[in-house]
């Protein structure tokens, strides 16, 4: 197989030329000019920033393909997430754009009463929209913080943003279609491609138990900030399931299949979105049989402002601090900070959240005895009394529930 | 199977190439974005360096694999999975063990804490 990729590779640079000099030109091979070229482009330095059409151009590139890229802390420092600072996180290819967003088509079938088979027009002219900012996080935030690491997109704290979704709830459609007693649980369906290319295969198709399903927050969701949903975020029409890794909350949603077992679809099971029962030595070959599937999100509190490295004036005795907090299907009790690496911690002000699944905003004032150079900690505590941990514990080969304390570094001078 | 392949006449050949760029770059063109082309030598050079990169780039980018740092098993666990989940061809043993050469001495764990959380300050 090796020697037919390499192959593949020096044979596509001549056949391009080839082409090109037999038929004028040969668009669909200029894709492949790397392969030809003598002389690689020098590789980027340090961190990659997306470059996409609406978003800003400070989100860190994660990766290309899939198109990946994370929200540095500081550019969460708005109330409500910005369309164009919202994270984006893709399992497959990127469907192209529907021209007609009202005729898309999706299906509620399986262990229901009556099939559900509507489109996005019908799904607005029947029933009440709601909107509700809430709280969408990456199963994997907080991934890089593992040590040993662990597999995948190595995210900081940046998976994460809390816009205002638009769309109707999905217990109301579910009310129509009677989940049958026989439900256990959901399989959801996106129309993104897999990376291969096989249309025979997800990009990614994951679900909730039924209980999680039939919670009355969920929702269909056709726009993100007053506007409609664009391509990038999984429009025309995605789930929102709050709470939860965000790979349940499947975008251009096609298909909720209401199942009698447990969803074997992909990203389902072995140590995907699954963390240890029994804790296991971190970077130890895992046990599939010792995992379960991560369910709520933990909690986790991030300072939005200072940034990172902020330089500020020397003489500066009070340092101004605003961030965010949020704990999954739970809310955040406290948020504390420390300029003293956790020796002692100061409460913050905490803000309510607007509405179920919201983030809480908080702010603080910290004082600093001296100039220098000084680092500031938050901790969230949740509505259980659990607290962020120092170092992200509970170790899994594919790094999930890596929630510790984030900090940032300051200059006083 | 390159012989073969040259053995196809010129605008067969042309089709033929243009399938199999448009299945090994199978992404829809998204108005306004352009994807980066990535080259094998871009990466740390080593042994089995153009054909790791080349059978993982079949699907995914290889800043994917650059940016994780894992021991031998854990790199032989994710092939693994490639083939189990995600349509990669099985590989026999020779092809294994020229891609986990490559990946185990040049993508080893990191010992010290990264990714996350670097001091902005140090080595200014």
């Amino acid at each position: 197989m090796l020697d037919d990729l390499l192959n593949r590779r020096f044979f596509l640079g001549s056949a391009a030329a080839v082409g090109a000099g037999m038929v004028g030109a040969l668009p669909a091979v200029s894709t492949g000019k790397a392969f030809a070229q003598a002389a690689a482009p020098a590789a980027p330095k340090g961190p990659q920033y997306l470059k996409y059409p609406g978003k800003n151009d400070q989100l860190v590139l994660l990766g290309d393909r899939p198109l990946v890229a994370e929200t540095p802390e500081n550019l969460l420092d708005d109330d409500t997430t910005p369309t164009e600072k919202l994270f984006v996180r893709n399992n497959g290819q990127i469907p192209e754009e529907v021209k007609d967003p009202d005729q898309w088509k999706f299906v509620i079938d399986g262990e229901v009463k009556n099939k559900v088979e509507m489109t996005l027009g019908e799904l607005k002219s029947k029933f009440k929209p709601v909107t509700r900012r809430i709280v969408l996080e990456c199963g994997g935030n907080g991934r890089s913080f593992f040590s040993p690491e662990t597999r995948g997109n190595q995210w900081t704290n940046g998976g994460v943003g809390c816009p205002e979704w638009t769309g109707v709830r999905l217990a109301d459609v579910l009310k129509i279609a009677g989940v049958k007693p026989s439900a256990v649980f959901t399989g959801h369906y996106g129309s993104d491609p897999h990376l291969s290319g096989d249309a025979g295969k997800q990009a990614i198709s994951r679900g909730v138990p039924i209980k999680k399903l039939m919670d009355e927050n969920n929702l269909l969701v056709w726009a993100l900030n007053g506007q409609p949903l664009p391509n990038i975020h999984g429009g025309p029409l995605r789930l929102i399931i709050p709470g939860w890794p965000g790979s349940v909350s499947a975008k251009w949603l096609t298909r909720i299949w209401v199942r009698d077992r447990y969803h074997d679809g992909q990203g389902m099971g072995q140590f995907s979105y699954r963390v240890a029962v029994k804790p296991m030595v971190p970077g130890d070959k895992a046990d599939e049989k010792n995992f379960r599937d991560l369910e709520s999100m933990p909690v986790r509190s991030i300072i939005t402002s200072p940034a990172n490295g902020a330089k500020i004036a020397a003489g500066t005795k009070d340092i101004k601090l605003r961030g965010a907090a949020w704990a999954g299907d739970l809310t955040v009790k406290l948020v504390e900070v420390s300029t003293d690496f956790g020796a002692t911690w100061t409460k913050a002000k905490l803000q309510a959240p607007k509405n179920k699944y919201d983030w809480q905003r908080w702010t603080s004032v910290v004082k600093l005895p001296s100039d220098g150079y000084y680092e500031i900690w938050t901790r969230g505590i949740d509505s259980r009394g659990v607290a962020q941990p120092h170092i992200a514990g509970s170790w899994n080969p594919q790094g999930y529930g890596g929630n510790q304390m984030h900090r940032v570094a300051v200059l006083v001078g | 199977m390159r012989r073969a392949w040259l053995a196809i006449s010129g605008t067969a050949l042309v089709v033929l190439v243009t399938s199999i760029v448009q299945q090994l770059h199978a992404q829809t063109q998204q108005p306004g974005f352009v994807q980066r082309e990535e080259a094998p030598e871009e990466f740390p050079s080593g042994a089995g360096r153009d054909e790791t990169f080349y059978a993982c780039t079949a699907c995914h980018g290889f800043q994917l694999v650059a940016q994780q740092g894992m021991n031998r098993r854990q790199w032989d666990e994710s092939v693994a999975l490639m083939s189990q989940k995600h349509n990669m061809p099985p590989l026999d043993d020779k092809d294994r063990e020229t891609i986990l050469n490559y990946l185990e001495t040049s993508f080893p764990p990191r010992a010290a804490p990264r990714g996350g959380w670097k001091n902005p300050f140090t080595n200014r």
